[in-house]
C-alpha cells in the first residue's frame, strides 16, 4: 500500500457537520483539492457541481445526485472494492455532493451482480433509516453489460428505458434523469469528499485495478503521477517479459513496454493515446499477439455497443472483422490504412464516449506494435505463433456491376 | 430551453412547430446563425437542421422527423460548429445566436459516405432491379413479369406500353441490354425478359383495339408533326397522341416502320405482324400517316410551321452508309448496305443470288443483317471485321447464329483494295490487323501488321461500316445545328436550337439500337407535351436529365432455387438457308407465364421513395468494401408479412428509431423498440413477435415515417372487406377514423381503393356486390374458362439462412 493511500486507508472520516457549511464553501474546498472525476474523463467535480446548481436555480427543478458504482468494466471493480472497504464512506460522499448541489435525493447505482455490495449499502442505509444528513439515499441496479455504466445510458436506465447513450449536450447537469439537473459522479470521486471536507487533502491518489501478467493482481490505490512501471511493481511485478500495458479497460489503448515510464495522469495518458477509462492496468506478457488482442477487444465492443449510432454499432463489428482477417492471415497491405480511416470515422462521428474512445485501441496498437501487424499482413505469419485463424473469408469490395 | 426539453414539455409550454417549409410566424423570437457563410434566421430553440432546411440547405438525415424528439442515431446530419471540438448532430443541437456552422465540407462528406457504406454493408435487401436500369426505356420489368406470372397479360401489356409501345417488335429485335444484367443470371440463367414482353405484344395484337397504358386524354387542339415513321418517330407519335395532341407522321417511304421495315430482314421481324403492332398508333384519335413525303424534297420545316403545326419531331434515322475510301469502291458489284436491305425488304430484285460469293465488311447489326440475308438468298458469305469477335457491335447471339447458319467469319482484316475482274468486282484485298492500345471509346484500336495481306475472291462486296443521317435538307432549315459527326444537335429535352423542333433517334444520336430510339421517342413526346403546355424548356431539360440519371445501388442477392430458362422454339439452322421465315418462334401462354414466374422480383417497392437510396446516390456510393465475408458478419431476418396492413422487413431496417418514437410518442401504441444487443441491435416488436400481437392500431404512421422499405403499407384491394349494406347506418365513422383517407365522404358515400394501376372508385352499393376486384377488362383465356379469376398473389419467398 502506497504511503499516501487515502480512500482504502482505515475508516472514512465523517466530513464534519456538512449542513453547517455553506455550499459555496464546500465547492471551494473541492476546487482547492483538485478533485477530478474518477470515472475516466477527469472532469473537475467542482465545475460539475456548479453547473448542476446553476441549472437547478435556472429551471427551478429539484436536482439529483447519482453515485455511479456500476463498475462497467468487470475486470476493474473499483467501486465495489470501495464499498466493501467502507459503505459509509461512499454514502457520506454522496450526501456531501447532494448538500453541495442542494439535492434532497441521491441514488447509488450498482451493477446487478454486486450482491454483497448492495447488501452492505442497504444494511447501512437501514441503520440510517434511508436518510443521511437530510438526504434521501436509495440504491438502484443497472441492467448489466458495459453500456449500463455510461452516464447517459444510466439516465435512461433510471427512467426505465433501455441502456442507450444520449447525445450530449445537453449534459446531465442541465437535463438529467427526468429532466432534473443531475450530478452523476463515480462512487470513487464522491468517496473523496469526506476526506476533503475533514482534512482539506488534495485528491492525489487513484484506485486502479492491476490485472494480466502480474504476480498479485487486484485493486490498488496509487499516487496520481506514479509511473505504470511503479504500479505494475506494486502489484508484485510482471510475470515474464512485459510486451505491452493495456490502460483504461476495454476502450483503452495498449502501450508498448518501452512506455512503462508513462505517468498515471489524466492528461498524460490521453497524450499517450489512451485514457484513464475504467482504471484497469493490464500487463501483457511477451508471447501475446497484439493483433489478436485488438480483435478480441473489438469483438467485446461489438457485443456491448448500445446500437443507437451507426459508426459504433456497425463500425465496431466491421473493425473486428478486419482485425480478425488480419489475425487469420487474410490481411492485405491496404488494411492498416483502412483501419486508420475507420478509426478516425468512429472517433469523429460516434455519439458517446464508447465509440469516441474505442479507436484508441487501433491507434496505439497499429503504431506501437506495427511489427505484429506487418508480420501478419506481409509475411502471413503470427509473430508470436499464438494466433489461430478465426475466419475463412474476409471483406471484399463489391463494385457496381 | 434545450431542444430535448422542448419535446418533453406539456403541450401548452412547447414552442410552436415551424415547418421546415413554412415561414416563421410573426412575433416568433428569432436569432441569427451562419451556415456555410450564409446568414440564416432561426427560431430560438429550434434545431440547427430545421433552420438549415428552411433556408434551403440540404443536410442529409435518415432519422429526423420534425414531429419527433431527435435521436441523433443515423449520424448523417453532423455539422462542424465553431467552438465544438467534434462534429455535432444538427438535428439535436438547438441554435444559439451567432453560431457559425459548416454543413458542406469534404471531410464531412467523406464521413457521411462512410456511414452510408456501413449501413448498406448490412442492408440485406434488393434495391433497383438491374434490368430496369439496363433498359434505356426503364420499363418496369419486374412489374410486368409479375402480372404475366399471374396470367394478367393485358394488364402486363398496358404496363409495358407505358414506355414501350411496340413490345412485340422489340421482343424480337432488341439486343436485350436488360438480360445481360439480370440477377437471375447469378442463380443459373437470366430471364428471357424481351421474349416475355414479346409474348404480351403478340397476344394483344389480336385484340380489336390495342390496350393503351391509359385512356387517350381529351383533345388539346395542338398539332404535332413527326418526320420519320421509324421506332423513334412512331413512339413519339404514340405518346404525343395519347397526351391528346393531333399528330401527323410523315415518311419518305410508302409504308410505316422505317428501319424496322426497310432495314431489318423478314426472318428477324415478320412485316405483317409489325404492321399490326404499329397500327396501334393509328387507332388513336387524330393520328395520321402520310407516306412518300420526304423532308427536303416534298416539304421543309418552315412549311410545317406555316401549315399550323405547333411542334415538330425529326426522327429521320440514318439512311446513308459511311464511305469506304479504298481503290475499286466504285466497281460494279459493290453495293450499299442500307439500299440492299431496303430493296430486299421491298421485294425488289437484288444482285445477290444462289452461288454468289459475298464479302460483307463490318461488325455491327447491319453487317449481319446483310450477311444473313445474302445467306438466305443462297450466297456463300464471308464477314470480315478489323477487330476481334469481342469488339463486334452486333449482339453475340447474332454472331453465333450467323456462324451456325454457315457464314464464314474473318477477323483482323481491314480492306485496302477491291480487285477488278472482267470489269466488275473480283475480290477484296485485306490488311491483317492486330489489337493495339484502347482508344477514347475504350475499344482497342486495330493496328496493321506490315506485309500480312490476304485476298478473298468474291463477286459482291457490301461495306457495312456504319450509317449517317441524310441531312441534305439542312440548308433550308435555319436554327438547327449539326455536329461534326453529321448528327442533329439537341439538348437533354431533345429540343434543337430552334424552339419547338425536337429530334431523336439515329439522326440525333448516331446509329443506336432500336430500344434507344424508342426511349428517345418517349422522352421527346414528354418534352413536346411540356413545350405545348408552355413550360420553361431549360427546366424540363434539367428535369429529364435528373430523371435519367442511373439510380443503382449495391445489394446482396438472396438465394432462389434453380430453374432453367424456358426455351422457345427456334427455326433449325439447316432450314434457314433460302428461307426468310421467322427464326424465333415466341412463347405460348404457359411458357410465357412459367418464364415470367422465374423473375426474382429483385426490386424494393420503396425505390424512389427510399431516403437511404437517395442519399447513397447523392454521396456517390458505387462500391462497398464490406461484402462477401463470413455469414456472421451480416444479418438475415425473416420477413413479417403477417400483419394485415403493415409489411415488415427487418433486413432493410437501419435502426433510425423513427417508428419507435412515432409509435410511442405520437400514436401511443408503443409497438416497437430496440431489441437485441450490440451489433445485433434491431428495431422490432417485443420478442420479435408478429406486429398483429402488439397493440398496433394499424394507423400506418410507422410505415409512413420509415426512411427505407423496412416498414411498408401492404398493397390492398377491397376483396377482403365485406360490407353488410343492410346494417350500415351511414354514420360515417369509417370515414372519420381512416387515417389514409381511403374512404371519402361524398353525397353518395364513396369508397375508394388505390391500386398499382391507379384508382378505382366504388360506390357503396357497388362495393356490396363487388366482392372480388376485377381488372377492367377480361383476361383472354386459352379456352379453359379460367380467365378473369385472379390467381393467388406471388410474393418473393424469404431468403434461407446463410450457410457457411
Amino acid at each position: 500500500m502506497p504511503a499516501n493511500a487515502t480512500l482504502l486507508n482505515g475508516a472514512p472520516p465523517t466530513g464534519g457537520d456538512v449542513r453547517a457549511r455553506p455550499p459555496d464553501e464546500i465547492v471551494a474546498m473541492i476546487e482547492k483539492s483538485d478533485l477530478r472525476g474518477r470515472g475516466g474523463a477527469g472532469y473537475p467535480l467542482a465545475k460539475k457541481i456548479a453547473a448542476v446548481r446553476d441549472a437547478a436555480k435556472a429551471t427551478g427543478r429539484a436536482p439529483l445526485v447519482i453515485a455511479n458504482a456500476y463498475d462497467a468494466d468487470p475486470d476493474s471493480p473499483l467501486s465495489r472494492t470501495l464499498i466493501k472497504h467502507s459503505p459509509l464512506g461512499v454514502l457520506r460522499g454522496t450526501m456531501i455532493a447532494a448538500v453541495a448541489v442542494g439535492a434532497r435525493e441521491a441514488i447509488v447505482y450498482l451493477h446487478p451482480k454486486a450482491e454483497d455490495e448492495r447488501r452492505a449499502l442497504e444494511s447501512e442505509l437501514a441503520k440510517l433509516e434511508g436518510s443521511l444528513g437530510g438526504v434521501l439515499i436509495s440504491v438502484a441496479l443497472g441492467p448489466g453489460g458495459f453500456m449500463g455504466g455510461e452516464e447517459s445510458a444510466l439516465m435512461n436506465v433510471l427512467e426505465s428505458k433501455r441502456a442507450m447513450a444520449r447525445q450530449r449536450p445537453p449534459y446531465p447537469a442541465s437535463l438529467g434523469v427526468e429532466q432534473r439537473p443531475t450530478l452523476i459522479s463515480s462512487a470513487e470521486t464522491l468517496a473523496w469528499l469526506p476526506h476533503i471536507l475533514e482534512r482539506g487533502v488534495r485528491a492525489d491518489s487513484k484506485l486502479v485495478s492491476v490485472t494480466g501478467a502480474v504476480r498479485s493482481p487486484g485493486v490498488y490505490e496509487v499516487a496520481l503521477g506514479a509511473t505504470l512501471a511503479e504500479i505494475l511493481d506494486a502489484a508484485g511485478g510482471v510475470i515474464g517479459e512485459l510486451k505491452g500495458i493495456h490502460v483504461g479497460g476495454p476502450t483503452g489503448g495498449i502501450l508498448s513496454a518501452t512506455r512503462r515510464g508513462t505517468r498515471l495522469d489524466f492528461d498524460e495518458l490521453r497524450a499517450a493515446g489512451t485514457h484513464m477509462g475504467s482504471g484497469q492496468i493490464r500487463a501483457i506478457a511477451e508471447g501475446t499477439c497484439i493483433v489478436a488482442e485488438a480483435a478480441k477487444l473489438f469483438a467485446y465492443l461489438a457485443k456491448e455497443t448500445c446500437g443507437i449510432c451507426v459508426p459504433c454499432r456497425v463500425g465496431t463489428a466491421r473493425v473486428q472483422g478486419i482485425l480478425e482477417s488480419v489475425q487469420s492471415q487474410l490481411g492485405r497491405d491496404e488494411d492498416t490504412k483502412w483501419l486508420g480511416e475507420l478509426g478516425d470515422h468512429m472517433e469523429q462521428f460516434s455519439l458517446c464516449g464508447f465509440g469516441i474512445t474505442a479507436p484508441s485501441i487501433l491507434r496505439t496498437t497499429m503504431y506501437e506494435f506495427a511489427e505484429d501487424y506487418r508480420a501478419h499482413i506481409e509475411d502471413h505469419r503470427c509473430p508470436t505463433g499464438s494466433c489461430k485463424p478465426v475466419r475463412a473469408r474476409r471483406y471484399e469490395t463489391m463494385v457496381q456491376p | 430551453m434545450s431542444l430535448l426539453e422542448r419535446y418533453t414539455q406539456p403541450a401548452e409550454a412547447q414552442i410552436p412547430t415551424v415547418s421546415h417549409q413554412g415561414d416563421i410566424p410573426a412575433g416568433q423570437p428569432t436569432c441569427t446563425i451562419w451556415i456555410d457563410g450564409q446568414e440564416v434566421t432561426a427560431v430560438a430553440g429550434e434545431a440547427i437542421l430545421r433552420a438549415a432546411q428552411r433556408a434551403g440547405f440540404n443536410i442529409p438525415t435518415l432519422c429526423d422527423d420534425e414531429k419527433l424528439a431527435p435521436a441523433a442515431a443515423c449520424r448523417m446530419c453532423l455539422v462542424n460548429i465553431d467552438g465544438y471540438d467534434r462534429p455535432m448532430p444538427s438535428c439535436h443541437l438547438a441554435v444559439e445566436p451567432g453560431m457559425k456552422i459548416t454543413a458542406t465540407e469534404d471531410g464531412l462528406f467523406k464521413m457521411r459516405r462512410q456511414n452510408l457504406e456501413y449501413i448498406l454493408s448490412d442492408h440485406n435487401a434488393y434495391c433497383m432491379p438491374p434490368c430496369q436500369i439496363g433498359c434505356p426505356t426503364h420499363i418496369d420489368i419486374p412489374g410486368y413479369l409479375e402480372l404475366m406470372a399471374k396470367g394478367q397479360h393485358v394488364e402486363a401489356a398496358r404496363l409495358v406500353k407505358e414506355v414501350l409501345p411496340f413490345p412485340y417488335a422489340l421482343g424480337l429485335v432488341c439486343p436485350r441490354p436488360c438480360q445481360e444484367v439480370c440477377r437471375r443470371g447469378l442463380v443459373e440463367e437470366e430471364i428471357a425478359i424481351c421474349q416475355c414482353h414479346g409474348y404480351t405484344g403478340e397476344m394483344v395484337m389480336e385484340m380489336e383495339k390495342a390496350p393503351t397504358p391509359f385512356p387517350q386524354l381529351p383533345a388539346t387542339g395542338k398539332r404535332v408533326a413527326v418526320i420519320g415513321a421509324g421506332p423513334a418517330g412512331l413512339t413519339c407519335a404514340y405518346y404525343v397522341a395519347l397526351a391528346g395532341h393531333a399528330v401527323t407522321v410523315f415518311d419518305m417511304m410508302e409504308k410505316q416502320g422505317g428501319m424496322l421495315r426497310y432495314g431489318i430482314p423478314e426472318y428477324r421481324l415478320p412485316k405483317v405482324k409489325l404492321d399490326k403492332e404499329l397500327n396501334s398508333v393509328w387507332q388513336l384519335r387524330d393520328a395520321e400517316f402520310k407516306g412518300n413525303m420526304k423532308l427536303g424534297r416534298d416539304f421543309s420545316i418552315d412549311d410545317l410551321v406555316a401549315q399550323g403545326y405547333d411542334s415538330v419531331f425529326i426522327g429521320i434515322g440514318a439512311w446513308s452508309s459511311n464511305d469506304l475510301p479504298i481503290p475499286g469502291i466504285d466497281l460494279p458489284g459493290v453495293i450499299e448496305a442500307i439500299n440492299y436491305l431496303n430493296q430486299n425488304a421491298s421485294g425488289d430484285p437484288v444482285p445477290v443470288g444462289k452461288g454468289s460469293r459475298v464479302v460483307v465488311m463490318g461488325g455491327g447489326f447491319t453487317t449481319f443483317d446483310c450477311a444473313r440475308t445474302s445467306r438466305r438468298l443462297g450466297a456463300e458469305v464471308t464477314v470480315v471485321y478489323r477487330r476481334s469477335r469481342k469488339e463486334m457491335g452486333a449482339h453475340y447471339s447474332e454472331v453465333d447464329d450467323a456462324e451456325h447458319e454457315g457464314i464464314k467469319l474473318e477477323f483482323f482484316g481491314s480492306p485496302v483494295k477491291i480487285h477488278e475482274k472482267d470489269g466488275r468486282v473480283g475480290g477484296v484485298e485485306f490488311q491483317r490487323m492486330a489489337l493495339g492500345e484502347p482508344d477514347a471509346s475504350g475499344r482497342r484500336r486495330p493496328v496493321p501488321i506490315e506485309g500480312a495481306n490476304f485476298t478473298i475472291d468474291c463477286d459482291v462486296v457490301i461495306p457495312a461500316i456504319g450509317q449517317l443521317p441524310v441531312l441534305d435538307w439542312f440548308e433550308r432549315s435555319p436554327g438547327i445545328r449539326k455536329t461534326r459527326r453529321e448528327t442533329i444537335v439537341a439538348n437533354a429535352a431533345l429540343m434543337t436550337d430552334r424552339p419547338g423542333v425536337f429530334s431523336g433517334g439515329d439522326c440525333q444520336m448516331g446509329t443506336v439500337t432500336v430500344i434507344q430510339a424508342v426511349a428517345q421517342g418517349k422522352l421527346a413526346a414528354k418534352a413536346i407535351d411540356r413545350y405545348l403546355a408552355g413550360d420553361d424548356m431549360s427546366l424540363v431539360a434539367s428535369e429529364i436529365q435528373e430523371e435519367e440519371r442511373v439510380p443503382e445501388l449495391i445489394d446482396i442477392v438472396p438465394y432462389k432455387p434453380e430453374e432453367p430458362q424456358v426455351r422457345m422454339p427456334f427455326l433449325p439452322f439447316e432450314q434457314r438457308v433460302r428461307s426468310f421465315e421467322l427464326i424465333e418462334g415466341g412463347y405460348d401462354k404457359a411458357g410465357a407465364e412459367k418464364e415470367a414466374a422465374r423473375c426474382l422480383q429483385c426490386v424494393c417497392p420503396d425505390v424512389g421513395r427510399c431516403h437511404l437510396q437517395r442519399l447513397s446516390l447523392e454521396h456517390g456510393l458505387t462500391d462497398n468494401r464490406f461484402h462477401r465475408a463470413e455469414p456472421v458478419d451480416y444479418h438475415d431476418y425473416e420477413y413479417d408479412f403477417s400483419h394485415d396492413f403493415i409489411l415488415r422487413d427487418l433486413n432493410k431496417c437501419i435502426n433510425c428509431t423513427q417508428c419507435v418514437r412515432i409509435c410511442r410518442d405520437v400514436i401511443g401504441a408503443n409497438c416497437y423498440g430496440l431489441m437485441g444487443g450490440g451489433y445485433d441491435s434491431i428495431v422490432t416488436t417485443p420478442w420479435n413477435v408478429s406486429l398483429s400481437y402488439t397493440d398496433c392500431v394499424s394507423c400506418g404512421a410507422c410505415a409512413e415515417t420509415c426512411p427505407t422499405g423496412a416498414l411498408m403499407m401492404r398493397e390492398r384491394d377491397l376483396e377482403t372487406y365485406e360490407l353488410d349494406i343492410v346494417r350500415c347506418i351511414y354514420c360515417g365513422d369509417c370515414v372519420e377514423v381512416c387515417p389514409h383517407g381511403a374512404l371519402g365522404e361524398t353525397p353518395n358515400f364513396e369508397l375508394s381503393t388505390y391500386t398499382r394501376f391507379g384508382r378505382t372508385v366504388l360506390a357503396k352499393e357497388e362495393l356490396a356486390v363487388a366482392r372480388t376486384w376485377k381488372p377492367s377488362e377480361d383476361i383472354p383465356t386459352n379456352g379453359d374458362g379460367k380467365g378473369g379469376v385472379r390467381p393467388p398473389e406471388v410474393r418473393p419467398p424469404a431468403p434461407p439462412r446463410w450457410s457457411a
